[in-house]
This record gives structure tokens, C-alpha cells and sequence, in this order.
């Protein structure tokens, strides 16, 4: 499929995603464009799954970038 | 219960109506469609002019509506019909949705929502984020009670024979649960592995994925799930239930309805004894289906989910007759025999030796005979699966040819194309539209088969059409051995003297309850049934043991325990799934690969299980049809035993003397504008979604680019993106965009004060107290106002938007300007929420399809009917100061019409 994928598709596979996003940042807080590029999908997408791990309490930021990035990184089992 | 008045929509008009009210001793119904009161204020950062925190205004109103003594509030709920009484009166029809959580009960603790396995956009993030199909609206939802998302049953679940959760397990496996799959599935199934590996899947036939690339692999999914388990588990992890009872129950057969009445009765603490016939338990699963389909071992790991309950089974002991068993003690008797005849062709020569039943046949080899069929020709007569498990065993046995006979063409053939399609591959040769008509031998042995051609004739009561020999077509085989297979059959005679049986041989039960004549007795799967599939006979043993539970506790079978047992929300819509979404990524299901076949057959599997990520690839394929997967997670989770997915929609019908719409407004759809780009590209977004993001409760850590999330640095603002606009059919200012945005750049400027902001306008509007100043303060704060209507906006590799525009203070060319984040300031539209709601009287609107006020300049509020006021943004485009003005008046305009009418009594 071509061009913009339907938020409701993108949303959904925040289940599947997940495991593989926390499985990248066990290796060191990452940006959304890093993850993106570390499992190979769309920033916008990786966007969605982040801030949705993020309300759900798998992620939380650890810093920022200069470039004006947030890193993200996972948030231990007992926290949350 | 009856009302003074009614008041539809609980923003923050309604809510001041609503309050003023109740405040003069009127009896208010609020109703609202969403779970909390607060409409769309409470979503918003903070107000103009004031900058004041919308939810410390809104929060104390919205306390105030719920918990004001003169207030009822029915929220998740909707008016569907208002129709004026004789009495004058308004007779209302509110609908309230299940929300599947006992408020009562839920604290609002949240433990629903966090491990719910549904992902759903977040409306109230207006799609920015995730939300669950278990929810809480928002932070400071009033009441704060989750509800959970069901639009209905999923197909797949809708259509399973035992009611397994297939939608519920799928949703397990994508999230990378699999021990809680399994359970899910062993809620209503104690054979996991069994049915993941020769279920025919009813389940993906419905599958709404299949109506795409190709149905989700449910089946395998299960099987998945099942050998995980096992690995980990070679005895269940439970034992004899802490529930005991003293009814002894006998289970007449072991097969999938036999071991799973004994399953659910033995949860209940029944103390089960299972007969059966054969040597091993397991019924067809072990005698009949052929082990390079499904294992043994399997078969013994999921029937030690049942013996792990206690139950005994007893094999090698046939019971011919039911008394005995009840002097035995046994209080309830549930008969799942099964289908272990087969019906004889009728012809010559069929008593030979070397020709047997497929039963017998399949029997013998699963029970460990030495059996040897090597370089033999072997014919199967038949066309259903057994045939071909025959003619797939003796290829295995080591037969040179094995042909399949079926009398009519392969299009018409019941055995499943895939294992139409493994025989083929395996070398099995077909002879269509063929059938024997006589066998012949020496000596008492088989030695050729005399079959004749057939043709297609008329279609029989079945609607297929009927085989008719071709006359003179006869011909002969030589063989060595001929498998039957024209049909299975229960053997029911030991049973007549006590249970009435069809002249089929299947026991006569009643469907309901799957009692027989003698009230004791049950029966269920294909000795009632006939030959069905596995997952229907595991269905009609875990009926049999409710009804049997029921009987044993002298309880009715009828009516209401047969409803609760069968109760299902009705199955959604698969094209009203399919509509959800614009469009579909392609994720071609998993192919079903087999192990390669080698000369030599033999019986190991020959499907080959999905890897952990085919598994999770699969299961992410699922739509989600009914929203909640009913995976039980919530209802596992909730500390306070809140959730009941029961729950029925209600229907509640009451009087009231007047009645306020306050229904608000609905904000213009960007993607009306495609020059914009809003829903193409990511860094374009609407006033009220930079609104979410400037709010305490925002969707993300900060205000961030949807695109990359990274803080961006210079955004633009256009300004009115769909009012004033007559290429969208609206000439309508909203007045209040002009006023939020200002708002926003001075919000955006507090939260990031390296960020620059443009505000593309044609002309500011600051008519209201204190407006002017607002806007010439963000001004002086720094923001950049350019008077130019944005014709086009393009996106850049790196997210980056390029905005094309009119300059009209420097001499109207067309400029360009570059802007990491664009925030189109969305126009208000009209609701059309109201309008249909009256039966016998007409809600006028204005050109606008607001709702009209006949006299708005001498009496605000009043509409076209009479005791029927629009309150706030229902009847125009109003900021919230005039919102609670206007609802004021309208609270005022009821309440005298509720005294007029008083009066005139």
C-alpha cells in the first residue's frame, strides 16, 4: 500500500510493536527516529506506539537531545 | 421517574443549564452519549482571555451536575425519540449503553485499561494516541468509571461451536501473552493442542480479515499457543477442584464431548468416571484421525487436562446398558459415544476379506497394529476427510497405488480442498465420478474392485446434483485391499430400550439442554450430532455439563439458564469493519507450510507449526471486529470484580416538562481542505488537537511534532481552515478560532520560548471583553501575524512543511515559508445530534443547521417548539463565556415554561 496508512491500522499494532521497541531501548535510551531506524518503520508510526507505551507506562523519557529530540527508555517492571 | 426538565449534552452549557435549574429546585435528566460529563471544555489547555485552567473551571461544574440532588445524569447514554404526550408533556426514550462495568463497584482504579489488549485511537486525544477498548474517557472524567468498547461479538468467536474466545486469544498472542491464551482458550476447551492442529476452523471461514488478503490462521495460532504451553507444562498447573460434591457423574466415551463434559463437571467438583470402549482414551482423536495430523502424544497431554481434575477414566469397559450405571450410583448420565459405525454400500462382495471399514481401517493403525499394506494397490471409496486420512495412512503403510473412488466430480467432494490437495501431492490417484458396484475374489480374498462411470444428474433434496451410472461404462481394478468410506454412523442399538432413538441411530436429546426422555440421561457431540467436527462435539460437552450442574442442583432447564448459557452480544457487522478504515496495509497470511515430502512417507506431522513471530505477525493481522476481544484480561485483573460482560443495553422511559438541547458543535474535518494536507501529512494538525497537547492531560510528554517527535521550533497557525469559507460550504465564522489561537501562540510561547509563531490570517477578530488586549499581548510576546490565506501546503523529507501564500500586506505575492509544525485553526460546524430526536414536532435550524432561535434578539433560547430551548454552542458558534451566558437564559426560559404550564393546570 501506498502513502498514508489508516491511524485506527497503525494504532492497533502498538501490541505487536511493543516487545520489539522495548527489546531496542534494553540496549540505551533511544529518540523516536532512532527506534524508528532501529526496527526499520516510519518515525510517524514509531510516534504512535511510543506515546502509547508512554500512557500505558512502558516508556518514559530519560533527557533530551540538542537536536531537540526526547530519548525514551523503558520503565522497569516494578515501577510501574 | 418524571423530570421538570430534560437536558441533552452535558458540556458546559448543558451543565450550566442543568445547574441552574436544579440550583431553583427543579428535577433535572441530563443526558450524555459519552462516559463523562464536560463536553468538549474539559478537553481543552486553558481559556481565553483569562488563561485560565479549563479543567480547574470545569472540573467543580462537572462535580456539581453528577452529585447536585436535583440532577440525575445518565451518561453513555442516548435520547432516541421525544414525542409530545396528550398531557402536554414530553414523553423520552433514553437509551443507555452497556458500559460492561458494575459502577458500583469500579474505583477507577485503571487496572482494566492498563492490561487491556485492545489498541483503538484515543477520541478524546482526538487520535494522537492510543487508547484501550477498556477506558476511562479522560483523567478527570466525571464519573471516573471505566466502560469497555464492545460493538459486539467478533465473527470468529460469534461462530465457535464451544464459544472459544478466538478473537480474545488472537489478541493474547499479539501482545506476546501465551500463557494467558492458553488459558483463555482452556476456559471453554480442555483439548488446546487437539483443536489447533484438526480443528476445520469454523472460526476462519468468518474471519473478516478473509474478505482482504486472506483469513487470519486462527487454528494454527491455538496450536501455537498450545506447545508453548506445554513445553513449559507436562502436567497441568492445577489440580482436584477445592470444590467438592458428592453427585457422581458416568461419561459413556472419551472422545471430545465425553472428556469435555468431564472437564467442566470435574471443575464444579463433580466426582467423574469416563467409560470407554476402546484400549486408549480419546475417542476419534486417537482411533480415527491419523497421527501425522494430530500426534498422540498431544491427544494424551490435553486429556491430562482433564484427569488432572480427578476424572478417572475407565477403558475397555463398554456399557450397553444405562441402568447399571445408575445402580451404580451415578446420578446424571451423559452419553458421548460418538460415531463409531459405518454403513455398509449394500454391495456384492463386501465381506471379503480385504475389504474394511475406514473406522476399522484408521483404528487399527492408530492403536499400534502392525499393519503393512506394502506394495498393494489400495482403493478408498468415498469423498469425505476420512477417505482421504485412509488413503493418506496407506500411502504411509507402504502401498505401491492407492486410489480414491468418489461418484461424483471433485467440486462436490465434502473432504477439505487442502487435504484434497495433500493427497494429490502425495501421489493418491482420483478417480472421479466413479463408484464400485461389485467386488470379487477367490477364496474369501479381495482381489478386484468392478466400478462404473457416473454422471451428474438432477440435484437431489440436498441441492447437489445426483451421480447416475453411465450405462456400459463398467470396469475393473485389481486390488488388494478396499477401504469404506461412504459415511459413519452411531451404534445406539444397546441404548433403545431405554432412550428413544432416530431412525438415523443418533439419540434424540432435547437441543436445548441436550437432556433425553429419561431425565438423567444426556447425550451429546456426533452420537447426536452425527459425524460433525471435533470443536462442535467440545461444544455440546461443556453444554451437557452446565445443564447437567443444573440438574443436579434441581434447577429448571428452561428459560433463564439456557438464555445465560447461550447469551452472546449479536455478532458485528463485517462490512461495518471493514468501512473503519480508509484503507489496509497488505500482510499476507503466514503460508501453511508442510515438511517436505520424501519417497518414504511416514507419520510424522506434517504441518508445520508457526514460529513465536509468525505467530505475533498472524495474530496482528486481527481487526478487532468487536472492538473488546473478550479475553477475560480486565476481568482477571479488576481488584474490585467490577466487570460484568453480560450487561445489556437498557431502554428507559420518562416524562419531563421541558426540554434543553444542548448538544453543542461538531469541529470542522480538516482533510475537507486536502490543499492542507491535514491526514497526509503527520506535522499538519487541528487547533484542537494542539490544544490536547498544551493541556495537563496532553498525549505526549510535551508539545511535540506527531511526525518524529521532536519539540518543534516554528509553527505556523492558519486561520480559518473551513469557516468563511464558501469552497466548503461554509460562510460561517466560527469566532472563536482567531481567539484560541491567539491563546495557543501565547501558550506555545510559555511552554517553548525558543519556538517562533505565524499566525496566517485574513483578519482578526478580538470582538469580546479583554480580546483585543489578548491578541496585542501574543503579539508582543513575539507572535508573527501575516495577513494571507494559505493556498497550498507541501511536506518536506525531513517532516518539514512549506506553506504557499498570499502576502497581501506587501503587494500580494505569493510567498513561501517553511515551518516544522502547522496548526490549521479549524472552524465550528453545527451538531446534528437534535434534529431528528422530535416525532411530532419539527426542530427548526438556521441556514447554518444550527438550532434556530424563533425570537433570539426578545427571547433567546426558544425554538420551534414549544417547552423545547437550546442552550451554549447548539444554537451557534459562542465562546465559553457566552455559552454559559446563553445556557443561563435557556434555564431561565424552562423554568418559566414549566411554571406557565403549571399554572394553566
Amino acid at each position: 500500500m501506498d502513502g498514508i496508512r489508516d491511524v485506527r491500522e497503525i494504532i492497533r499494532e502498538e501490541m505487536v510493536m511493543r516487545d520489539r521497541i522495548l527489546e531496542v531501548l534494553q540496549e540505551g535510551s533511544k529518540t523516536v527516529p532512532e527506534i524508528a531506524d532501529a526496527i526499520e518503520y516510519p518515525s510517524p508510526e514509531v510516534m504512535y506506539w511510543v506515546m502509547g507505551m508512554r500512557k500505558y507506562g512502558y516508556v518514559t523519557e530519560d533527557g533530551q537531545t540538542d537536536e531537540g529530540y526526547f530519548l525514551y527508555r523503558p520503565v522497569k517492571e516494578e515501577a510501574k | 421517574m418524571n423530570y421538570d426538565v430534560l437536558v441533552i449534552g452535558s458540556g458546559i452549557g448543558g451543565m450550566e443549564s442543568a445547574l441552574k435549574l436544579g440550583d431553583m429546585g427543579y428535577k433535572v435528566l441530563v443526558v450524555e452519549k459519552e462516559a463523562s460529563v464536560g463536553g468538549k471544555m474539559i478537553l481543552l489547555s486553558k481559556v481565553f482571555p483569562t488563561l485560565d485552567c479549563a479543567s480547574c473551571i470545569s472540573t467543580p461544574k462537572m462535580a456539581s451536575t453528577i452529585h447536585h440532588p436535583n440532577i440525575d445524569v445518565m451518561t453513555y447514554s442516548e435520547v432516541k425519540e421525544i414525542k409530545r404526550n396528550k398531557a402536554g408533556k414530553f414523553e423520552v426514550t433514553v437509551l443507555k449503553k452497556p458500559t460492561f462495568i458494575n459502577e458500583n463497584l469500579c474505583t477507577g482504579c485503571r487496572e482494566c485499561e492498563m492490561n487491556c489488549n485492545v489498541a483503538v485511537p484515543d477520541q478524546f486525544n482526538f487520535d494522537m494516541v492510543a487508547r484501550r477498548a477498556a477506558y476511562i474517557a479522560f483523567p478527570q472524567s466525571v464519573p471516573k468509571k471505566a466502560v469497555i468498547e464492545r460493538e459486539g461479538t467478533s465473527p470468529c468467536t460469534y461462530t465457535c461451536p464451544a464459544g472459544i474466545k478466538a478473537h480474545g486469544y488472537t489478541a493474547l498472542v499479539r501482545g506476546g501473552k501465551y500463557e494467558e491464551a492458553f488459558n483463555l482458550v482452556l476456559e471453554n476447551a480442555p483439548l488446546v493442542g487437539s483443536l489447533g492442529r484438526a480443528c476445520y476452523a469454523p472460526c476462519e471461514g468468518e474471519c473478516a480479515r478473509g474478505r482482504l488478503e486472506g483469513p487470519i490462521s486462527i487454528r494454527r495460532i491455538k496450536r501455537f499457543v498450545a506447545d508453548e504451553y506445554y513445553k513449559d507444562h507436562v502436567q497441568p498447573a492445577y489440580g482436584v477442584s477445592e470444590e467438592r460434591k458428592d453427585k457422581k457423574v458416568a461419561v459413556v466415551g472419551s472422545g471430545p464431548a465425553g472428556l469435555t463434559a468431564a472437564f467442566f463437571l470435574a471443575r464444579k467438583g463433580y466426582p467423574v468416571t469416563i467409560f470407554e470402549a476402546a484400549s486408549e482414551p480419546g475417542g476419534m482423536l486417537r482411533t480415527a484421525i491419523p497421527s501425522y495430523r494430530l500426534p498422540k502424544d498431544v491427544v494424551d497431554r490435553d486429556i491430562r487436562n482433564v484427569t488432572a481434575l480427578g476424572v478417572e477414566i475407565k477403558t475397555g469397559v463398554r456399557i450397553d446398558d444405562l441402568n447399571e450405571l445408575k445402580d451404580q450410583g451415578y446420578e446424571a448420565i451423559f452419553v458421548a459415544s460418538g460415531t463409531h459405525g459405518t454403513r455398509k454400500m449394500e454391495i456384492e462382495g463386501e465381506n471379503l476379506g480385504g475389504v474394511i471399514s475406514c473406522i476399522d481401517f484408521l483404528r487399527e493403525v492408530n492403536l499400534g497394529k502392525d499393519v503393512s499394506l506394502k506394495d498393494k494397490t489400495v482403493v478408498v471409496v468415498g469423498g469425505g476427510n476420512v477417505a482421504i486420512d485412509s488413503a493418506r495412512v496407506a500411502v504411509r503403510l507402504g502401498a505401491k497405488k492407492v486410489i480414491v473412488q468418489y461418484r461424483r466430480s471433485r467440486a462436490e467432494m465434502p473432504a477439505h480442498d487442502w487435504e484434497i490437495q495433500a493427497a494429490e501431492d502425495e501421489g493418491i490417484e482420483f478417480e472421479y465420478l466413479s463408484t464400485p458396484v461389485k467386488y470379487t475374489g477367490s477364496g474369501g480374498i479381495l482381489a478386484q474392485v468392478e466400478s462404473i462411470k457416473m454422471e451428474l444428474g438432477e440435484p437431489d433434496a440436498g441441492g447437489r446434483r445426483k451421480p447416475v451410472p453411465v450405462k456400459g461404462s463398467e470396469y475393473r481394478t485389481e486390488v488388494d485391499m478396499v477401504i469404506t468410506a461412504i459415511g459413519l454412523e452411531p451404534e445406539t442399538k444397546a441404548f433403545q430400550k431405554l432412550l428413544q432413538v432416530n431412525s438415523n441411530e443418533t439419540l434424540v436429546v432435547n437441543p436445548e439442554t441436550l437432556q433425553t426422555s429419561v431425565p438423567h440421561v444426556f447425550a451429546g457431540g456426533d452420537v447426536v450430532t452425527g459425524p460433525s467436527m471435533i470443536v462442535e462435539a467440545v461444544g455440546q460437552g461443556r453444554k451437557a455439563a452446565f445443564f447437567i450442574d443444573c440438574f443436579l442442583n434441581d434447577e429448571s432447564l428452561e428459560g433463564v439458564h439456557a438464555r445465560e448459557y447461550e447469551y452472546k452480544m449479536p455478532v458485528v457487522d463485517k462490512d461495518k469493519v471493514i468501512a473503519r478504515q480508509q484503507n489496509y496495509r497488505k500482510l499476507i497470511p503466514v503460508a501453511n507450510n508442510k515438511t517436505l515430502l520424501s519417497k518414504d512417507l511416514d507419520f510424522t506431522e506434517t504441518e508445520l507449526p508457526l514460529t513465536e513471530e509468525e505467530a505475533r505477525y498472524s495474530a496482528g493481522r486481527c481487526l478487532d471486529c468487536g472492538v473488546c476481544s473478550e479475553c477475560q484480561t480486565c476481568v482477571h485483573t479488576c481488584p474490585a470484580k467490577a466487570i460484568d460482560l453480560s450487561m445489556k443495553e437498557e431502554k428507559k422511559v420518562v416524562e419531563v416538562g421541558s426540554v434543553i438541547v444542548s448538544t453543542g458543535f461538531n469541529l470542522f474535518p480538516a482533510k475537507l481542505k486536502p490543499q492542507y494536507g491535514y491526514g497526509k501529512y503527520k506535522n499538519v494538525i487541528t487547533g484542537m488537537q494542539m490544544d490536547r497537547l498544551l493541556s495537563p492531560t496532553r498525549p505526549y510528554n510535551t508539545v511535540l511534532r506527531p511526525h518524529d517527535g521532536k519539540v518543534p521550533e516554528n509553527i505556523a497557525y492558519v486561520l480559518c481552515t473551513g469557516s468563511r469559507d464558501q469552497a466548503v460550504n461554509n460562510s460561517l465564522c466560527s469566532g472563536v478560532c482567531c481567539m484560541y489561537s491567539v491563546k495557543q501562540n501565547q501558550l506555545i510561547m510559555g511552554a517553548l520560548p525558543l519556538a517562533d509563531v505565524t499566525v496566517y490570517y485574513i483578519d482578526v477578530r478580538a470582538f469580546g471583553k479583554g480580546y483585543e488586549e489578548f491578541y496585542q499581548q501574543a503579539k508582543d510576546m513575539g507572535a508573527n501575524f501575516v495577513k494571507g490565506r494559505i493556498a497550498g501546503i507541501r511536506e518536506k523529507d525531513d517532516g518539514n512543511l512549506t506553506l504557499f501564500y498570499e502576502d497581501i500586506n506587501n503587494g500580494g505575492k505569493v510567498m513561501e515559508a517553511e515551518h516544522d509544525l502547522v496548526v490549521l485553526s479549524v472552524g465550528l460546524l453545527a451538531s446534528p445530534d437534535a434534529k431528528n430526536l422530535f416525532q411530532n414536532a419539527s426542530l427548526e435550524t438556521d441556514e447554518h443547521f444550527f438550532v434556530k432561535e424563533i425570537d433570539e434578539d426578545i427571547s433567546p433560547a426558544r425554538t420551534s417548539i414549544e417547552g423545547v430551548f437550546v442552550a451554549g454552542a447548539a444554537s451557534g458558534a459562542k465562546d465559553i463565556p457566552d455559552s454559559i451566558l446563553h445556557a443561563g437564559a435557556a434555564a431561565a426560559q424552562a423554568a418559566a415554561y414549566v411554571e406557565r404550564t403549571r399554572m394553566k393546570k
